[in-house]
């Protein structure tokens, strides 16, 4: 389904930084010479390919290239070096209810991140209920989202994404949202998609959950990938690197 | 021809989100404000009426044989078109930089979005325009303009100013990403680019030299088409006609064809 070949990731440090005229003169005449743009490389040489059906977990401490590798497999960056070939429709859930705009109310905006998800109006008219049963928000409707409490917004958003069943669902560390309640449903929504042969792609700092959900680990420090296999095995070393 | 139809297709699929984005700006425009929609009638003759006074009164501006209102509410309304959709095109990219780096989504859309959102509001100007020009029968403004068959091209003549539009935002906001002094900057050039523009005044009373050079602003060009027909019931020759189209199309295809180039980049910019 995903095949990753030998894929770099290249950021240029120095562009980062900000130009500009002042310091352009003060670089003129202190005669010195233009530094040479730091390379940084997010990702280094990653190879790895996930099966149909498979649930691979992302481990890594911060830093390591988790998000960006996410970043490059749901089509956002494109990388510098390397291939990625993906088969299937994608469900970026990189980061939950980007795309709301606080002036609407829940209802329209349900249409506009459904929009920005890459759903049809056919398919959001028909889940709309769907979607607002599930965040339990169905009183809230007509509210404008800039009113919503962080947890309530986070609610209609995990609601809206998972409305579909995805071919391959991209999560970055989502599964703490809303209350206790919720989060149990939402944890429960989420293994049913795994459990219907969803291939999940999956970033968690919680070696737990992975344990629990992944077939599959890899490890990435440094934009290396240091080891793939098997979750309990690896999970085990990673933590005791960690804890050194 | 492979790649022309992966656009077009791409295009229809992401159709849905440019609407829903167009009636987001609508929503949020007129949220809040007690007239709404009604602004966008009321907006232009306000406009209209603030110049004719300014300019006919105080300057003795006037454009012999024709009616200065119809004439000053033509410039006002096509010239605030383009400033408005090209400002807004050229924020559009960077303003969303934040849902750019989470989800794909083709970048294109936003300051194409922008330019119809700007352009249906165009279109309700035009409501108090063709009013404006009514009341001429009954003595607006001296001279009486006659409503006639080439209003059928005026259509045609939009459509290749929102072309033209399209293809300056596509390569503002592509520019603005890599610096962002362009927000500024075009701030300077869109003033200037309105008094180098006969929205108020008529180009005879410029120099022959100056008059010449106006052929190049494409602008003017627009305004020149619609003026003839609106205001002494002229057809637009038809190499004016084919050099509109070729304006429009030529700075769409060029807007596009760097912005498509230089998209991959953005990204590291935000």
């Amino acid at each position: 389904m995903i095949n990753i070949q030998n894929v770099s990731m290249k950021f240029n440090l120095g562009i980062e930084k900000d130009f500009s005229f002042k310091q352009a003169f003060v670089d003129f005449f202190s005669g010195k010479k233009k530094k040479k743009n730091e390379d940084f490389w997010a990702l280094k040489n990653v190879s790895f390919s996930v099966g149909k059906g498979e649930v691979v977990g992302l481990i890594g401490s911060n830093g390591a290239g988790k998000s960006t590798l996410l970043k490059v497999v749901s089509g956002v960056m494109k990388p510098t070096k390397g291939k990625v070939t993906v088969n299937g429709a994608i469900s970026p859930m990189i980061e939950l209810g980007a795309g709301f705009d606080g002036n609407l109310t829940a209802r329209e905006n349900i249409y506009l991140n459904g929009a920005i998800l890459g759903y049809s109006k056919k398919f959001l008219d028909s889940k709309f209920d769907e979607i607002v049963e599930f965040s339990e928000l169905r009183d809230f409707l007509e509210v404008p989202v800039k009113n919503f409490s962080s947890g309530m917004t986070a609610k209609l958003a995990f609601s809206i994404a998972t409305i579909v069943e995805p071919e391959i669902l991209i999560v970055d560390e989502i599964l703490s949202v809303g209350d206790i309640k919720f989060q149990e449903k939402s944890k429960k929504k989420m293994m049913d998609m795994i459990k219907g042969g969803t291939t999940v792609l999956y970033v968690s700092h919680s070696l737990e959950s992975i344990k629990d959900l992944c077939t599959k680990v890899v490890w990435l420090e440094h934009g290396k990938v240091i080891k793939i296999g098997d979750p309990k095995k690896i999970c085990d070393e990673y933590y005791k690197e960690q804890m050194k | 021809m492979i790649k022309v139809k992966n656009i077009f297709n791409n295009f229809k699929r992401y159709w849905f989100l440019m609407t829903q984005l167009i009636s987001r700006d609508f929503k949020v425009k007129y949220k809040r404000s007690v007239l709404g929609v009604v602004w966008s009638l009321l907006y232009p003759i306000l406009m209209m009426a603030v110049m004719a006074v300014v300019f006919s009164q105080m300057f003795k501006f006037k454009v012999e044989g024709i009616n200065y209102l119809v004439y000053l509410m033509t410039g006002i309304i096509m010239f605030n078109y383009f400033s408005e959709a090209s400002n807004a095109a050229m924020t559009s990219v960077v303003d969303n930089f934040s849902l750019i780096n989470k989800v794909y989504i083709p970048k294109y859309i936003f300051p194409i979005a922008k330019c119809l959102f700007v352009g249906i509001n165009f279109v309700l100007t035009l409501i108090p325009w063709l009013g404006v020009i009514a009341l001429s029968y009954v003595g607006l403004g001296e001279y009486v303009c006659h409503f006639n068959i080439y209003y059928l091209l005026l259509p045609y003549i939009f459509f290749c100013m929102l072309l033209f539009t399209v293809g300056i935002g596509l390569l503002l906001s592509c520019i603005s990403v890599f610096l962002r002094d362009m927000f500024y900057i075009y701030g300077i050039i869109i003033t200037i680019w309105n008094y180098l523009t006969p929205v108020f005044y008529s180009v005879e009373i410029l120099p022959e030299s100056l008059q010449k050079i106006m052929q190049f602003n494409p602008l003017y060009q627009f305004f020149t088409a619609t003026r003839s027909i609106v205001l002494s019931a002229q057809r637009p020759s038809f190499t004016t006609l084919i050099v509109l189209g070729a304006i429009g199309v030529g700075t769409f295809l060029i807007g596009g064809i760097i912005f498509r180039k230089k998209q991959d980049k953005f990204i590291y910019y935000v």
